[in-house]
């Protein structure tokens, strides 16, 4: 696996494939589809997709591919080879949501959250795999959100594919567990060797798991706060273990889609009540009270000044 | 609800981010305010520059939500200072009025003092000034000597020529004058052919009236041979038909408070059998609806 297109610039998202096996263009094809890092608030989220011909199913099972999560990093590791190994029958693709793409997102001013982006991450590969002409017959996939309703969206997007989308597909079905392997490996990867764009000087990587709850993670995010910029791009800005943490011990930033109170925001752009309408025009006489300026000043902000 | 987020005003700058005309070397900076009608209205500041030779008047773009990266710096407020030149004829034009009341020719060093802001009558040292005060006074030559007495008809004619000249430089420059026109940066396709000539007058005047007082103002717009518009009370709802003004266009009301979250309902007083039941339900630990529509509250800092 090399991983040099995403070390190059790690601040977008990044898709790594395997060479098409020739028997997937011809023969039908089951395809499997999961993630890695969804939940800690460091480092990318990576989508994994892995297919094989409807035949040769089985012999991924004798590969003993089985849920990454209950094997160990070496293991993994080990199984990832196993997987190269069999490139004449096994192909897979990756993308690698970098944790910037995963803050900017999920923080635009039109809100694109994780479950979305999760969704379309997954069509997108399942597209590139259909692209690349892998016969595709039929996609098993781990749910993110409610399976039925996943299940809907998916079979509509790739009509005359069979679509199952299952809670812990990635130990029902072994061509789920490859897609996790793949991109629980490419994750450790990225995540043990990643490259900090920021100046930070020697960067201490004891950062644990880089899941919110892990006493060495919010450590680590403590030390490394800045009071302007917050965190390096490693960080997803949008979790609330780090949103938490700029907001008590980093200066305040306001942004003009930020959320203000109603009364108040009404006050400072001068809107008036509505019942000012409807009262006697008895206040006639503050007419010379404040002076306004020519809307020429106003349309564009400039103000007389009175002191520097 | 929403947290209230508290805006510090912006306090201790020690720099400014300004745009300034070439060369320009600040010598002094005057305060002053020459709207004397207006007293609320705090005294503006103005720069001389160039040894005295140069006036210029001081603007800042002032917006919400923008702060500066200067260098290895962030400075919060995020003022852009212009500082422009400005004729000083518009500075002294009010100590030239007040002293005309007397009718007399008098010397202008005489004239142009004020105790409130003695530096005004470095105003006189400007280039061209006392060789334009024709422009606004009548002049007396008496043993070499100086003379001047304010003259409301040349300053009319004069101030009719800067309308004149401004209104060139808004057609220059695509200034949209008209109505129902919000965004400066909007360029409209087709020019709008009614009442154009007019509008661009009466804007150009408008803006003159920035520098002038209101007296003037008023008697300006006779001389131009146009009306005064009747503009609406702002107290009474806008009438159906649109009237030229020099007002900014704005939306007149604001029904999105009422999207907001503390926006309190009253509950009305008559219920159905339904609502009333509904109305007993144990509420304690259930968000309102808004909150599922709105962004992640931020924990209040301080």
């Amino acid at each position: 696996m090399d991983l040099s297109p995403f070390d190059d610039d790690n601040s977008v998202s990044c898709r790594l494939v395997s060479e098409i096996p020739e028997v997937c263009k011809t023969e039908d094809c089951c395809l499997g589809i999961d993630e890695a890092g969804r939940g800690p608030v460091l480092g990318p989220m990576v989508y994994g997709i892995c297919f094989c011909p409807l035949s040769r199913k089985e012999e991924l099972k004798d590969l003993k591919v089985a849920d990454s999560k209950t094997l160990t990093e070496a293991e993994r590791e080990n199984l990832f080879e196993k997987l190269d190994e069999a490139k004449s029958y096994v192909g897979w693709a990756l993308q690698i949501l970098s944790p910037n793409t995963i803050s900017t997102c999920m923080l635009r001013r039109t809100k694109y959250n994780l479950n979305a982006l999760s969704h379309n991450t997954a069509i997108d590969l399942v597209q590139y795999a259909l692209d690349s002409g892998v016969q595709l017959k039929e996609i098993y996939v781990d749910t993110v959100g409610p399976a039925d309703k996943y299940e809907h969206k998916l079979s509509q997007r790739f009509p005359g594919i069979q679509v199952t989308v299952r809670p812990k597909a990635d130990s029902l079905f072994p061509v789920v567990s490859a897609a996790s392997i793949c991109a629980k490996v490419a994750r450790d990867r990225v995540v043990k060797g990643w490259n900090f764009t920021e100046d930070l000087g020697e960067v201490d990587t004891d950062y644990g798991s880089g899941y919110p709850n892990d006493p060495k993670t919010k450590a680590w995010l403590l030390k490394y706060l800045d009071p302007v910029f917050g965190y390096p791009q490693f960080v997803r800005f949008s979790w609330s273990t780090a949103q938490t943490l700029m907001d008590s011990k980093a200066v305040n930033v306001h942004w003009d889609d930020d959320e203000e109170d109603g009364e108040k925001a009404a006050q400072r752009q001068s809107n008036k009540s509505m019942l000012s309408y409807f009262s006697v025009s008895a206040g006639g006489n503050d007419q010379n009270a404040t002076h306004q300026a020519h809307r020429f000043f106003t349309e564009r902000r400039l103000k007389s000044l009175n002191t520097l | 609800m929403a947290t209230k987020k508290k805006r510090t005003s912006n306090v201790d700058n020690d720099s400014w981010v300004v745009i300034a005309p070439g060369g320009t070397e600040i010598t002094h900076f005057l305060l002053f305010s020459f709207f004397f009608l207006n007293p609320a209205d705090a005294a503006s500041l103005y720069m001389l520059g160039c040894g005295d030779v140069m006036l210029y008047e001081v603007k800042a773009f002032e917006d919400d939500f923008h702060s500066w990266f200067v260098g290895q710096a962030v400075q919060r407020d995020g003022r852009l200072i212009f500082v422009t030149p400005l004729d000083p004829l518009f500075l002294i034009l009010p100590y030239l009025i007040k002293s005309g009341k007397e009718e007399k020719f008098q010397r202008v060093d005489q004239v142009v003092k004020d105790e409130e802001f003695p530096a005004c009558s470095r105003l006189l040292s400007c280039a061209r000034t006392l060789a334009s005060l024709h422009h606004i006074a009548e002049e007396k030559e008496v043993e070499s000597q100086m003379y001047h007495r304010y003259s409301q008809e040349k300053t009319m004619n004069w101030l009719k020529k800067k309308v004149e000249r401004t209104v060139i430089a808004l057609k220059k420059k695509n200034v949209s004058v008209g109505e129902g026109v919000k965004s400066s940066t909007y360029v409209r396709v087709k020019s709008e052919t009614d009442n154009q000539e007019e509008d661009f007058i009466r804007y150009s005047h408008g803006l003159i009236s920035e520098y002038i007082t209101e007296d003037l103002s008023k008697a300006l717009l006779t001389h131009l041979g146009l009306p005064e518009l009747t503009s609406p009370k702002e107290t009474e709802p806008p009438s159906k038909k649109r009237k030229l003004s020099d007002k900014p266009v704005e939306a007149g009301e604001d029904y999105t408070k009422f999207n907001s979250a503390d926006f309190a309902r009253k509950p009305p007083k008559k219920m159905t059998a339904a609502q009333k039941s509904l109305a007993k339900v144990d509420k304690t630990g259930m968000k309102p609806m808004s909150s599922f529509f709105s962004p992640k509250v931020k924990a209040e800092k301080k």
